[in-house]
């Protein structure tokens, strides 16, 4: 079917836009690329636009030489594997039910899960709970208390609600199917895009973590990537009361410099490759058409 | 061939009376006792690790002194609550947090949503994936490094865009050192970096869409963008309005880290956010419980604008979180 | 009658029964004791004869090693002290939050060391009997720290809490090595005022003539006029410098805000006197004319650094420009004279650097030897062991007997940097340690000869009588935390304002006026509070 000329005219605007929008959204990872192979000291002063200046390897080979960062890495690909896998099984136990009209119940349960949004006990309630379940400084820390996101859960539940044809789900409960089995057999199979979303929001999520990290545990052995990261990028940035004229802190800004952007280039390495693996769940009705044949 | 009543119907039916939706809940829990089987860990989940510490909220309204611990330190009231309102600086930074809030909203929402409906009409599957990785990638840079760049591009001295503007025959602008410009500055790069991570869930959404309106629409010779407007926009409706509620719940929730290293004496009266205020006042000695007074402040207006947002979503369209 | 004695006998079976089952290791607290003296050597190493364990709530730097145990003069002193201590480290960044974590939970060690516990915490806590008073163990078991308090009085009135108690030891620099509390001189070119052919300025005029020169020649002669007269990190260090020579600043760096009236001896605000305003409109003028980086404001210390390297400044206000800028080439400026004739050099910090560097907790059953332990590092022999370690290993005397660190420190055979190699053996990096610093053992940018020479042109004018922290009680810590934060607040951001002109010296009445009414009265009345009780320890 040909397209009209105004559909040609519009397909070409958009082409343009998106040509525009990659170029723009592409130059900081591109400068942050370049940046990472430079001298450092150009790049402080600025100098680095399109290319890089003085190749340097100097924040790459100090980084791989630092074997407690590649522990790190080691750690987070763990957390991040196990995590997601009980936050996806965790996320559709919720959502399903939940976008069941007739779950009774539901209202109640969602503006309860949606308080614990907004309202919490804090730090210090949560850590003596951690330690009573004798959490602390374990691997259970790193997954646990993280296991569900309501965010996450809500964006499920609306798409369980949404786009799951109620044609298809009635017509198996005619046929005397349990919940369980029109949930694994039909709703799960259609919702592979927003799974897909929920893998990637999980994931990214547990690899950028840091904070249950810093808190809870204590054993550096189990530290994740982005703790050994933080260490080194934001020491100089969030020190108010130095005014000590700390030599040393002065100089290892200067090492930190030197390595940030080789660090944010390899630690984010793997989430940037993960997406266009999940890509291709996102490609429209192909679950549909399939089901319904 | 449809059926004459969905289970949607069939559930708003079962609303009707009090003993007889009361029945209804007893059958309904008798027939779906997997579905509660499979919620309950869920429920324990929550209980255990948000309702449990939840008598922490009481900070607030104490003088926290933890070796007490919790419980056991003096009650105040709203001690806390009252000297954050009467800080000298309170209106501005309310302005500022709002403002920024608001700002955010107005112009990052809308625009992850025009990524999604442009990309998606992509038919070559190339370039929609190089597109879809491109602008994804910025969301994974650290926030100092990010502002890191932002400063350098903004240098009056060195900035990329200081020297195309005296090229242009203008004046350099000091962009960091002007409270006018803080706000834009800090929305915009907030949606360079973000917005193609803010797309993917529309991506998502718009993949649900079945074909078939699509086909039909075609048959009956919609152009192109009748086709957006009338098919796509209404099929991700329910995710945009569930966004479009959840952020409407965090617009009190300016980031910290950012602005933090954004801020300068001289950008202050701009730049200034609760968070970044309270922080200052935790400088001299840990003010545990005043950091916790304002945060609940913070909390409980995000959750007032969300159960209205709420309440007009549920109103004006079909969809809503409750 | 019969039923009342047994009764009684009963009763005092129960009751002794009772505190026996109390005491853990069967013995009455006075038992437990008599123990501790025992095992506790009075004087002398060890300071113990048995060995004892104590766990250390630690902060670290991240230029720290992560095993403190394992750095030599940790293994070291274990040996001669007999004290094993584990250092259970938390990086500087949750110290807060950990330190309260363990407060709630009631799992707080032995000791809080170089664990930045604020003052409002030692006087909160202290109160609360979580930390021991050391008054007493710091006079029969600390003579080199009481000797030192001695020497500087000022150090008692420091650490003293508004109850009278001293709750810990601190992180004090020998005053007498002036580089040291001055900190980040102020340096000039002097490559540069050679060429210009100019006399080293030592007024606040010909200071300015100096900037005005730098921005007119091309002093890098590579024909762009890229010199920068000042650049800093922020506008504070260069009216800090400037502000003595209007005579503001008289009690040192420690007090910001407010100082004394030189006659009266009243404590005055300095930031609304007409001696500021002119120190402003100083700096205003030098802005105006474009002698101060435009990016003044927003620079952070790589930044600079870099522009110090590529050896385009006139002028700056960092530790050392040779350290971090390989700028071999600057010196350091002595007090410089105001247009009235005023000439002081108050940019001098407090000498007791962190007034809760160490504080020993409730639960350790041997504060004796912990306060002997620590006061060790208050002696000469002690400072000597935590920065330079041992002779031969770490270190070497040279000629004129002055200690330098040894090759595999200062030029690692595995390319390790300077600081890498140090934390090997070494915890001093990143400062917040309890302890002395002397010009004989501390080997930092302060004590390059450059700093050195800067520090004698300023000891002349150099503010004598330093004023320490003081330290408040829980409602007047509430009042600076709020109403003494926003006048703050208010005071930096018209600073910048005055000096950069977005604020015109007009509006110079306004400004005092919101100060007045943003509570400026009560802020001085607590000050004065805080004061009295210092002058009378």
């Amino acid at each position: 079917m040909a397209q009209s000329r105004g559909d040609r005219a519009v397909e070409w605007m958009i082409y343009a836009a998106l040509v525009l929008v990659s170029v723009v959204v592409l130059y900081p990872v591109f400068f942050v690329g370049i940046a990472s192979i430079s001298n450092p000291e150009n790049v402080m002063r600025g100098e680095v636009w399109l290319w890089p200046k003085n190749i340097s390897l100097v924040g790459y080979e100090r980084l791989f030489a630092n074997s407690e960062l590649m522990k790190g890495y080691g750690n987070t690909l763990l957390y991040t594997v196990a995590g997601t896998m009980l936050n996806l099984v965790m996320t559709i136990a919720a959502a399903y039910p939940l976008s069941r009209p007739d779950f009774s119940g539901r209202t109640i349960f969602t503006i309860l899960i949606v308080f614990t949004m907004f309202f919490s006990g804090g730090m210090i309630p949560t850590y003596l709970l951690i330690k009573d379940l004798g959490m602390l400084d374990t691997f259970w820390v790193m997954i646990i208390p993280s296991a569900l996101s309501v965010w996450n859960m809500l964006i499920m539940k609306t798409f369980f609600q949404n786009s799951i044809p109620k044609e298809i789900q009635e017509a198996a409960f005619m046929d005397g199917c349990s919940n369980m089995k029109v949930l694994t057999r039909i709703v799960l199979p259609l919702s592979g895009p927003v799974l897909a979303v929920m893998v990637l929001f999980y994931a990214v999520g547990h690899w950028n973590s840091y904070f249950n990290a810093l808190i809870y545990l204590s054993d550096r052995d189990k530290y994740p990537l982005q703790l050994f990261l933080r260490e080194i990028l934001v020491q100089g940035q969030m020190q108010e009361m130095v005014d000590i004229s700390d030599d040393s802190l002065a100089r290892s800004m200067m090492d930190a410099e030197a390595i940030k952007y080789a660090a944010v280039i390899i630690t984010n390495l793997p989430m940037l490759i993960l997406y266009p693996f999940l890509q291709k769940y996102f490609i429209k009705g192909v679950m549909i058409g399939a089901v319904k044949g | 061939m449809k059926q004459t009543t969905s289970v949607n119907e069939q559930a708003r039916g079962s609303r009707v009376s009090g003993s007889r939706a009361k029945k209804h809940r007893f059958h309904s829990f008798r027939r779906n006792w997997d579905l509660y089987l499979l919620f309950s860990p869920v429920i324990i989940y929550f209980v255990v690790f948000h309702y449990v510490p939840m008598y922490g909220v009481q900070i607030a309204f104490k003088d926290f002194i933890a070796n007490k611990g919790i419980t056991g330190s003096p009650w105040v009231g709203f001690k806390h609550f009252e000297r954050f309102f009467d800080s000298f600086y309170f209106w501005r930074i309310m302005k500022n947090t709002l403002g920024i809030g608001l700002y955010e909203l107005i112009v990052g929402f809308p625009i992850p949503i025009l990524l999604a409906l442009m990309i998606h009409e992509i038919r070559s599957g190339k370039f929609r994936r190089f597109v879809q990785t491109v602008t994804y990638m910025p969301h994974f840079l650290s926030t100092v490094v990010m502002v890191g760049m932002i400063m350098m591009f903004l240098s009056p001295v060195s900035g990329l865009i200081n020297l195309a503007i005296t090229a242009l025959g203008g004046e350099t602008i000091s962009f960091m050192t002007e409270p006018g410009w803080f706000k834009s500055i800090f929305v915009w790069s907030g949606v360079w970096q973000t917005m193609g991570w803010s797309s993917i869930i529309y991506l998502a959404a718009l993949a649900g869409v079945d074909p078939q309106l699509h086909d039909a629409a075609k048959v009956d010779g919609a152009t192109r963008l009748e086709r957006i407007w009338h098919v796509n926009i209404p099929g991700i409706a329910p995710t945009m309005v569930l966004l479009l509620i959840l952020n409407v719940g965090s617009i009190m929730g300016v980031g910290f880290e950012k602005v933090f290293l954004m801020q300068n004496a001289l950008n202050m009266e701009a730049s200034d956010v609760i968070a970044t205020n309270v922080y200052r006042s935790g400088i001299l000695g840990a003010q545990y419980s005043y950091s916790a007074a304002v945060g609940l402040f913070n909390s409980v207006i995000n959750f007032i604008l969300l159960l209205t947002v709420n309440r007009i979503a549920r109103k004006v369209s079909s969809s809503s979180l409750w | 009658m019969l039923f009342k004695k047994w009764g009684s006998l009963t009763l005092s079976i129960v009751i002794t029964a009772g505190l026996l089952a109390g005491c853990s290791s069967g013995e009455t607290p006075a038992e437990q004791g008599q123990d501790r003296q025992a095992n506790l050597n009075a004087t002398g190493m060890p300071v113990v004869k048995e060995p004892i364990e104590l766990d250390f709530f630690t902060g670290k730097s991240t230029t720290n090693g992560s095993k403190f145990e394992e750095t030599l003069i940790w293994k070291t002193y274990s040996e001669m002290s007999n004290v094993k201590v584990n250092f259970n480290l938390v990086p500087f960044e949750t110290l807060t939050e950990k330190r309260n974590l363990a407060l709630a939970g009631g799992d707080y060690p032995d000791v809080f060391y170089s664990a930045r516990v604020t003052s409002d915490e030692l006087t909160r806590y202290g109160a609360q009997g979580v930390f021991l008073p050391l008054n007493d163990l710091i006079d029969e078991y600390a003579p080199n720290f009481k000797r030192l308090m001695e020497q500087y009085p000022d150090i008692r009135k420091g650490l003293t809490m508004p109850d009278g108690n001293i709750y810990s030891m601190p992180s004090f620099y020998d005053p007498a090595l002036l580089s040291m509390l001055i900190g980040a001189p102020l340096w000039i070119n002097e490559d540069w005022l050679k060429q210009l052919n100019m006399e080293e300025p030592d007024s606040t005029e010909s200071f300015y003539e100096y900037l005005k020169a730098v921005k007119t020649t091309d002093l890098n002669g590579n024909g762009k006029n890229d010199e920068i007269p000042f650049s800093a990190t922020g506008i504070t260090g260069i009216i800090d410098h400037v502000k003595g020579a209007w005579g503001l600043g008289n009690r040192g760096l420690g007090h910001k805000l407010v100082d004394v009236e030189p006659g009266t001896g009243e404590l005055r605000f300095t930031k609304t006197l007409p001696q500021y305003k002119e120190v402003l409109q100083y700096v205003n003028k030098l802005h105006q004319e474009g002698l101060l980086d435009p990016e003044i404001f927003t620079l952070d210390g790589g930044a600079l650094n870099a522009k110090g390297q590529a050896g385009t400044l006139g002028a700056t206000t960092v530790p050392n420009p040779e350290t971090v800028m390989g700028q071999k080439n600057f010196i350091g400026l002595g007090a410089l004279k105001g247009p009235d004739g005023e000439q002081l050099y108050s940019h001098v910090k407090v000498p007791m650097v962190h007034v809760g560097a160490f504080a020993i907790t409730d639960k350790n059953e041997n504060p004796e030897a912990t306060i002997r332990w620590m006061d060790h590092f208050y002696s000469d022999e002690g400072a000597l062991l935590y920065f330079m370690g041992k002779e031969g290993e770490t270190y070497e005397k040279d000629a004129d007997g002055n200690l330098k660190y040894t090759q595999d420190i200062t030029a690692n055979p595995d390319g390790l940097t300077q600081d890498q190699a140090l934390a090997q053996y070494f915890t001093w990096l990143g400062g917040s340690y309890p302890g002395l610093v002397k010009e004989d053992y501390f080997k930092g940018s302060e004590t390059l000869p450059s700093s050195l020479e800067a520090a004698e042109k300023a000891k002349d004018h150099a503010v004598e009588d330093i004023w320490y922290n003081f330290n408040f009680t829980q409602e007047e810590s509430e009042f600076m935390s709020s109403v003494g934060k926003d006048i703050q607040d208010y005071v930096t951001e018209m600073e910048a304002k005055f000096v950069n002109g977005s604020a015109s010296f007009d509006q110079w009445e306004e400004y005092v006026s919101t100060l007045n009414k943003m509570g400026l009265e009560e802020y001085m009345k607590v000050y004065q509070a805080a004061y009295d009780r210092y002058k009378t320890e």
